[in-house]
């Protein structure tokens, strides 16, 4: 029982104060039974709060620490770690959130705020005096790092994984590398061709003997967490009548670099597939490196006028689809320039929705404007259309700067630029239960302060299945993912969180409930003395609590979260 | 130079202390090796740590850079040297650089100073504060701002009277006159680069009459109004301490525009004032907020949401190229624009004006290394010999760069390129371990 609590309770910078009244929370819990010591703090994260902390915890020999403030995804750690420094076990500390729960959520009623902000306070002072201190399970990490994936951005991953001195695993799905780079000529910002990129990398991959490159390969399934993952990987035949082979891997971490599929209009979207002129953007850059007349031509035709059709598939105002794809402005003005230099007599129009030619790429834009290519620009719920008047294909356009007056172009060619989707073939988010954001890319844990890494501890995500990137971004993302994944296994031995559920094999009687229950597969079932009963993997389990509720005889326990701590949690928020 | 040089040994490097620097060095320290982190001002944190919120989440950006810094400051395998300049860095060979480093006193013992405030209320000297961007004054002896790392007092030399009155009253005898610059000679096998990004001085476009007009403010400054360690209790235009309720945004302002020199996009100025319309929007419910714009760049994860959001909220966005700005006797400022959807010219009556300054070089990294060595692009940003296959790289093997060193960018972008900066420094490093 902790009888000798520090409480901090922090204002955020006003981010808390400006709705609870702090010192009336201060007040409040001040006296509770166990509380020693109860202080208010304009940062509770703040360096110098720290270290008056730790000098808290020595001078007053506090037995256990509490601090309400903002979510403890941002700063759990944080405060743990003070704890530690005070010579106190981590798992002593308890955090409570009164930024998103009270202040932010009731940001219309200071009063009522504060109050709910004083309950969260006592109840996390209640769940302290049963804190016990626990110690983090530690193992040996398997020191083999897999990626998926050998688009520009798993291959860089690899290299530099390999250049870590660490041995790679590349799986890549198709019977060739370089994913979309490979497939491109000349790109921005560089002019550098995308096929000579994606074959410098790959020439440099193939002379390190500790990656392997696995092609038409795909993983078919993964166990075990971090540290040990255990995946199964198979290889298509090469050709027909070759056998299928299937493999298995023991990795310390993986890194998840799947990228993106290119979008694809729907039949009638701006004219795609009812008009044989209307294409899309990765048709078109392939048009232009592929071609080599004077003048260009498609299926026959000589194209002089091309329009271009901007955020096809992105920023949608009524579709799923609201993000901006961000490669696709600079990547389309871009192939523009180039078929102006390559052939005669090409004529550019770029219908779109303001040019978003961020950073340096902004040169382009004004070489383009330079060059003589048109731009307008179409009203946000006004966009452009597409249509055939006598065998001619025409884009009509409300233009900003014309406002109501209504433009008619004829064009040759219709390119849709067409944005960034998340891959169709979800096989490898459904196998490693990776969240998804808003867009439906794979999502980080947080965009700051963990931009590589995933709810899943061991698996980081690199490159475009994070979010549309184009090839700067994507290597830079690649990069600080395999840094990370390397951190993981680097030190050889791994922690984990001690805070897991337990089961009392005395009551389970198997029945399967929990393992159902769990979403993180970390349930199995073992025979103990002839009896079959649940087992938890430890390095698994991510202490979430479903399976406890749903045990018919109450034989799930998780750690840290006893029944008698919930219960007196419960009976302080209920006004003790 | 014929200065004592004390010798130092480090694994890597690491010039500059804002968010990308920060982030290098902790990636570097976590992985084991030994840095050595520049900074020339007196505190870490670069520019994030004087930001209000962040977009496109709206975090608070003191809370998530506070923590960051002090786990930087606390690490074992981290020395940082505030108030202090590479001077000079020489490549010897493969994984062996020598520089020269400045440390400048502070005239405060930091490990005695307890930031008690003593000092700063005894000092008779007012200055510019230039944490807050101008908006009020500072003591002499002061504390940088209250998030500040190292929190201690520094006295501003160049401004002391050495009246003795700060030292004086410090209850733990912690100033000390007598401290001296001191040289140093590094040895490193590493170098990352991180020495951020200027901003536009708004001084270089007079008709939009910044220093002139009182209620016409940067960004920046805005920033400070609505930070949680701002330095007024509220928000209010510095001509009269009013509180303004119809505040206009200047996008682009020193980007874009060839005039001035800058023909390139800043990338962060259209989400910062975005995020700082919606932070206004909640602070003065009444006040209208109007942004003047050529294209709205939200091209981020969660940034066109982040539009559509402020938009939802009723900022107002005008599509517009700010010709002049003119000045009321009020204190009211007229702004002429070309309405671009309209295709006329309007006036249009605000009572503050916010100037959205671009993000420009800074180009004193290039100095550190001899003649032409360090490649710069045309606009001074260090360059990105193989932008497409290795970012980081610069013209020197073993050189590496972080974050807006290189280019505009934001937080997120500026956190993978520093985390691409130090994956390469770690390569680097266990490319060429002496066997
Ligand atoms: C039309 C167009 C033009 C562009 N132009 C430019 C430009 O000029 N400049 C620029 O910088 N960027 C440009 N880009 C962006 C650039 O293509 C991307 O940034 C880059 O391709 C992203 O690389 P990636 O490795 O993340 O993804 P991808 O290229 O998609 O590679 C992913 C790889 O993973 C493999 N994979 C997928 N699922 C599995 C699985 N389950 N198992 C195993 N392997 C799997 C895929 O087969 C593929 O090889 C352009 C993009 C488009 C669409
Ligand atoms: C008004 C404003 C609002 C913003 N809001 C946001 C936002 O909401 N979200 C977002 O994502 N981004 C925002 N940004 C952008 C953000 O500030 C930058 O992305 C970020 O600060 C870049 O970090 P950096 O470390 O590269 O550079 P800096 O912050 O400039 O840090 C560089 C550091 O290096 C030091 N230094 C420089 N030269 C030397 C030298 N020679 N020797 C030693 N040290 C040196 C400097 O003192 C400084 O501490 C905003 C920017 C501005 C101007
Ligand atoms: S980058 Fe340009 S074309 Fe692509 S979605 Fe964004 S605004 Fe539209
Ligand atoms: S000695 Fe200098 S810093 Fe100290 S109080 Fe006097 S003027 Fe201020
Ligand atoms: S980000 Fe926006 S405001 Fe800044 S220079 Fe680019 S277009 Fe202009």
């Amino acid at each position: 029982m902790k009888e000798r609590i520090g409480v901090y309770i922090c204002h955020c910078g006003g981010n808390i104060s400006d709705y609870v009244d702090v010192e009336r929370v201060r007040q409040a819990v001040e006296n509770d039974r166990g509380v020693v010591l109860a202080k208010t703090t304009v940062f509770a994260c703040s360096d110098s709060n720290q270290n008056d902390m730790v000098d808290d915890i020595k001078k007053h020999n506090l037995d256990g620490v509490i601090v309400a403030s903002c979510s403890p995804k941002l700063h759990l750690a944080t405060f743990r770690s003070v704890t530690e420094r005070g010579d106190l076990n981590k798992y002593t500390y308890v955090h409570t959130n009164i930024r998103e729960q009270a202040s932010w959520a009731h940001s219309d009623d200071k009063i009522g705020a504060t109050e709910k902000a004083i309950l969260l306070v006592k109840a996390a002072i209640a769940k302290s005096r049963y804190a016990e201190p626990l110690y983090p399970n530690q193992f040996e990490a398997e020191k083999t790092i897999a990626v998926i994936g050998a688009g520009i951005s798993g291959m860089k991953a690899a290299v530099s994984l390999s250049d870590k001195n660490t041995s790679v695993i590349l799986i890549e799905k198709e019977n060739k590398v370089g994913g979309h780079t490979a497939t491109w000529g000349p790109l921005a910002m560089s002019d550098e061709k995308g096929s000579d990129l994606s074959h410098r990398i790959y020439s440099d991959l193939l002379q390190r003997d500790n990656v392997t490159v696995l092609t038409g390969s795909e993983v078919i399934s993964s166990k075990g967490s971090i540290g040990n993952f255990t995946l199964k990987v198979r290889k298509r035949a090469q050709q027909a009548g070759d056998p299928v082979e299937t493999m298995e891997f023991n990795v310390g971490s993986v890194v998840v670099a799947t990228g993106f599929d290119p979008y694809l209009p729907k039949a009638g979207e701006f004219g795609f597939s009812s008009y044989e002129n209307v294409i899309t953007l990765p048709d078109f850059k392939h048009l232009i490196d592929s071609f080599s007349g004077k003048y260009l031509e498609y299926r026959g035709k000589r194209i002089n006028r091309i329009a271009y059709i901007y955020c096809v598939g992105s920023r949608q105002v009524d579709g799923e689809n609201r993000y901006c794809s961000r490669y696709c402005c600079t990547s389309v003005i871009h192939a523009a320039i180039q078929a102006k230099k390559k052939f005669k007599e090409i004529y550019n129009f770029h219908f779109n929705r303001g040019i978003r030619t961020y950073g340096k790429q902004e040169l382009l834009y004004a070489e383009s404007l330079q060059q003589g290519d048109i731009y307008l620009q179409s009203f946000e719920d006004a966009p452009p259309q597409v249509y055939a008047e006598n065998g001619k294909t025409k884009v009509k356009i409300k233009d900003v700067l014309t406002k109501e007056k209504e433009l008619e172009i004829e064009a040759d060619l219709v390119v849709l630029v067409t944005g960034m989707v998340p891959r169709a073939d979800n096989s490898i988010g459904t196998m490693f239960k990776l969240p998804k954001g808003r867009d439906k890319f794979f999502n980080e844990v947080h965009m700051k302060l963990r931009p590589v890494e995933t709810v899943i501890d061991g698996i980081t995500i690199a490159g475009t299945c994070q979010g549309p990137k184009n090839i700067v971004e994507s290597v830079n993302s690649a990069l600080s993912a395999a840094a990370k994944s390397y951190s993981y296994i680097s030190k050889g031995m791994l922690e984990t969180e001690p805070i897991v559920a337990e089961v009392n094999t005395d009551l389970c009687a198997w029945c399967g409930k929990c393992a159902e229950a769990c979403p993180f597969d970390a349930i199995g079932q073992k025979d103990v003395n002839g009896k079959q009963v649940a087992v938890i993997n430890n390095s698994v389990c991510k202490g979430c609590g479903m399976c406890a509720p749903v045990c018919p005889p109450d034989a799930i326990n998780l750690i840290n979260y006893s029944s008698e701590e919930i219960m007196s949690m419960i009976e302080q928020l209920a006004g003790g | 130079m014929n200065e004592e040089r004390e010798v130092l040994n480090y694994d890597a490097l690491v010039v500059g202390g804002g968010i990308a620097g920060g982030e290098a060095a902790l990636n570097l320290a976590n992985t084991g090796y030994k840095v050595l982190l520049v900074e020339k001002d007196r505190s870490l944190g670069g520019k994030m740590i004087l930001l209000s919120k962040v977009f496109p989440t709206l975090d608070c950006s003191a809370c998530i850079t506070t923590p960051k810094v002090s786990e930087i400051a606390r690490h074992k395998n981290i020395t940082i040297f505030t108030e202090s300049e590479v001077t000079a860095i020489v490549k010897k060979s493969e994984n062996n650089f020598t520089a020269q480093i400045t440390k400048k006193p502070r005239y405060v013992r930091v490990e005695d100073c307890t930031a008690c405030q003593l000092c700063e209320k005894a000092c008779p000297v007012s200055v510019r504060d230039e944490y807050q961007f101008g908006l009020i004054g500072r003591k002499a002896a002061f504390i940088p701002f209250s998030i500040a790392n190292p929190k201690a007092a520094a006295i501003d030399i160049e401004n002391c009277t050495l009246c003795g009155a700060c030292e004086k009253v410090c209850p733990t005898h912690c100033i000390d006159f007598t401290m001296e610059t001191k040289y140093y000679e590094l040895h490193a096998k590493t170098v990352v680069l991180a020495t951020g990004f200027n901003l536009f001085d708004p001084l270089l476009i007079p008709r939009y009459g910044y220093g002139q007009y009182k209620n016409v403010i940067t960004s920046m400054q805005m920033e400070r109004e609505i930070a949680p360690t701002r330095p007024f209790n509220t928000i209010l235009r510095p001509g009269d301490g009013k509180v303004p309720d119809r505040i206009a945004y200047v996008l682009c302002t020193g980007s874009r525009d060839a005039t001035v020199g800058n023909p390139i996009c800043s990338q962060i100025c259209c989400m910062y004032s975005i995020k700082q319309a919606q932070l206004l929007m909640g602070a003065l419910p009444m006040a209208d907020v109007t942004i003047y714009y050529i294209n709205i760049r939200s091209f981020g994860k969660g940034f066109e949401e982040f539009y559509q959001q402020a938009k939802g909220m009723g900022v107002n966005f005008v599509k517009g190229k700010i010709g002049k700005i003119a000045e009321k006797e009020n204190g009211d400022l007229i702004l002429r624009y070309e309405d671009i959807n309209e295709g006329v010219v309007r006036e249009a009556e605000h009572d503050m004006v916010v100037l959205s300054v671009g993000v420009k070089s800074n180009p004193t990294v290039g100095k550190i290394f001899g003649r032409g060595e360090l490649k710069l692009d045309p606009f001074n940003f260090v360059a990105q010999e193989d932008l497409l296959g290795s970012p980081s790289k610069t013209s020197i093997d073993g050189v590496f760069v972080a974050g807006t060193a290189s280019a505009p960018m934001d937080i997120p972008d500026s956190i993978l390129s520093a985390g691409s900066a130090s994956s390469e420094a770690i390569s680097y490093l266990i490319q060429h371990q002496e066997l």
